[in-house]
């Protein structure tokens, strides 16, 4: 299965919004308003389409700048702090969603179909 | 950031309509025709009220998760399917895609709730709570759940034949009611409050009365006993003496029980008066919770066009006494008395008048 397309089916579903509009770029928060409710909607979805575990709090990235405070007051590596806590990213796109974080929330579709990816791959 | 209610109301297009059971989808729809045509503006429909009629969803195979031993096996729910079954939720979607934020209330009385809802609207402007309220309702029970549910209580229609002669409001061989489904939503004001912005007005709304029965969970009391309590206060409230009343909007479900209490209190009430009696059910199908605000419009319309409307499939009246309109007519009601009762006993009753400047 095409899975950057069915996450993109999926979104376009549960946001009611043309599947055209969304590319692997295109901010879940910042451009398409998804809000928490969504996000729950999108985790149920996913999990029934790919048949895989979702952990909430990976796949939304909800606990990225706590960990960044953390990797601060350890004074450890910011990104491979992050990447333990969010392997299925790359450290390309890490260093990306560091220099991003200023413009709000960083959550991209392309990182939900590297989740789906890494939790296939990984199962 | 684009703004989310700015598109939801430029494009049509409603992310949370997946929350909406068929019946709230209604409420939905026509609220916001009511919010287009009312042409508010955003700052002063912050300030108005939401009374909104509502039913249970009924569509139990349709959209309900199986559980068993605490667990839910379902796949292809909402996360939120909670959401299907909240009274509230047509209203909180109302509420949302119109930016309504002032007192509120949904009323889950029966087949009398929408019709309440206007009531509690009319009263909230009455006694100056608000200047604005938005009231109606919208339901459907057109579900093999809600079938089978009503055939089971023994209320719907189960006979054979010419599906257009099924539904025979007040004939001697009426054999229950055929359900509908719709919605329909008003925007209640003052008359001052309307003519000093100019509002197109469809109606007055002079009284309402309300009670229960306290006598059993599905019937109405045989004696109608507080039913006319209800309509009796509607009346006292409207000023009006039962024969100052033209038309009784009857709610007429076409079940044994309701026509024989309803006729006979409708002869106690007007006695020699005689209004015209109409049951829109017969036309429209008997739209549970939401029957009363899509008869209500209905109503407003015929009293605006002088007309009124036969009941269908009405040959053998059940009462002798009563002034049945069999033949639609071109009669100019002035005044109208709406009634409908729900099961557990609840009566609603509202007066209404022709507008004329």
């Amino acid at each position: 299965m095409d899975i950057l397309k069915k996450t993109k089916e999926i979104l376009a579903e549960i946001l009611d919004i043309d599947e055209e509009e969304i590319a692997p770029e295109t901010y879940l928060i910042r451009d398409m308003n998804a809000e928490s409710i969504d996000l729950l909607e999108l985790a149920v979805a996913l999990n029934s389409a790919f048949n895989i575990k979702i952990n909430d709090d990976e796949i939304f990235l909800r606990n990225l700048r706590p960990y960044l405070t953390e990797a601060k007051e350890k004074q450890a590596d910011e990104v491979a702090y992050l990447l333990e806590n969010f392997p299925f990213l790359t450290k390309d796109r890490m260093t990306q969603i560091l220099d991003d974080l200023q413009g709000g929330p960083v959550l991209k579709v392309k990182d939900l179909a590297g989740y789906v990816a890494w939790r296939e791959e990984t199962s | 950031m684009r703004d989310p209610l700015l598109i939801m109301r430029s494009s049509g297009r409603f992310k949370d309509a997946r929350y909406l059971n068929r019946g709230a989808g209604f409420a939905a729809a026509s609220a916001m025709g009511a919010v287009k045509e009312s042409g508010l503006d955003k700052e002063t429909l912050t300030q108005a009220g939401l009374f909104v009629g509502t039913g249970p969803n009924l569509n139990i195979s349709g959209e309900f998760a199986r559980i068993r031993d605490g667990k839910m096996y379902e796949t292809g729910l909402a996360a939120l399917w909670i959401l299907k079954f909240l009274p509230n939720t047509a209203a909180s979607a109302i509420a949302r895609l119109a930016g309504i934020h002032g007192e509120n209330a949904t009323i889950g009385t029966a087949c009398s709730a929408s019709l309440q809802a206007v009531g509690e609207a009319f009263r909230k402007i009455k006694t100056g709570y608000l200047d604005l309220a938005f009231a109606g309702g919208g339901d459907s029970r057109l579900s093999h759940g809600g079938i089978l549910a009503y055939k089971k209580a023994r209320a719907l229609f189960m006979g054979d034949g010419d599906p257009e002669k099924a539904y025979a409001p007040f004939d001697k061989q009426r054999q229950g009611f055929v359900p509908g489904e719709g919605g329909a939503f008003f925007l209640l004001e003052s008359l001052e409050h309307a003519q000093s912005r100019k509002a197109k007005i469809y109606g007055e709304v002079c009284g309402f009365g309300n009670s229960i029965d306290g006598y059993n969970m599905t019937a109405p009391d045989p004696d109608g006993k507080w039913g006319e309590k209800a309509i009796r206060a509607a009346l006292k409230e409207a000023g009006l003496l039962p024969d100052q009343i033209d038309a009784i909007s009857a709610h007429g479900t076409g079940t044994p029980l309701n026509d024989a209490m309803e006729a006979s209190l409708i002869d106690r009430i007007y006695g020699e008066h005689k209004p015209w009696v109409i049951a829109m059910k017969s036309w429209i199908g008997h739209i549970a919770s939401a029957c009363g605000a899509v008869e209500l419009a209905i109503c407003l319309t015929c009293l605006k066009n002088n007309y009124l409307p036969a009941i269908r499939n009405l040959k053998e009246p059940c009462h002798e006494k009563i002034n049945f309109v069999q033949t639609t007519t071109d009669a100019c009601p002035g005044t109208m008395m709406m009634e409908n009762f729900g099961f557990g006993g609840q009566n609603s009753a509202l007066v209404i008048k022709k507008w004329i400047k």
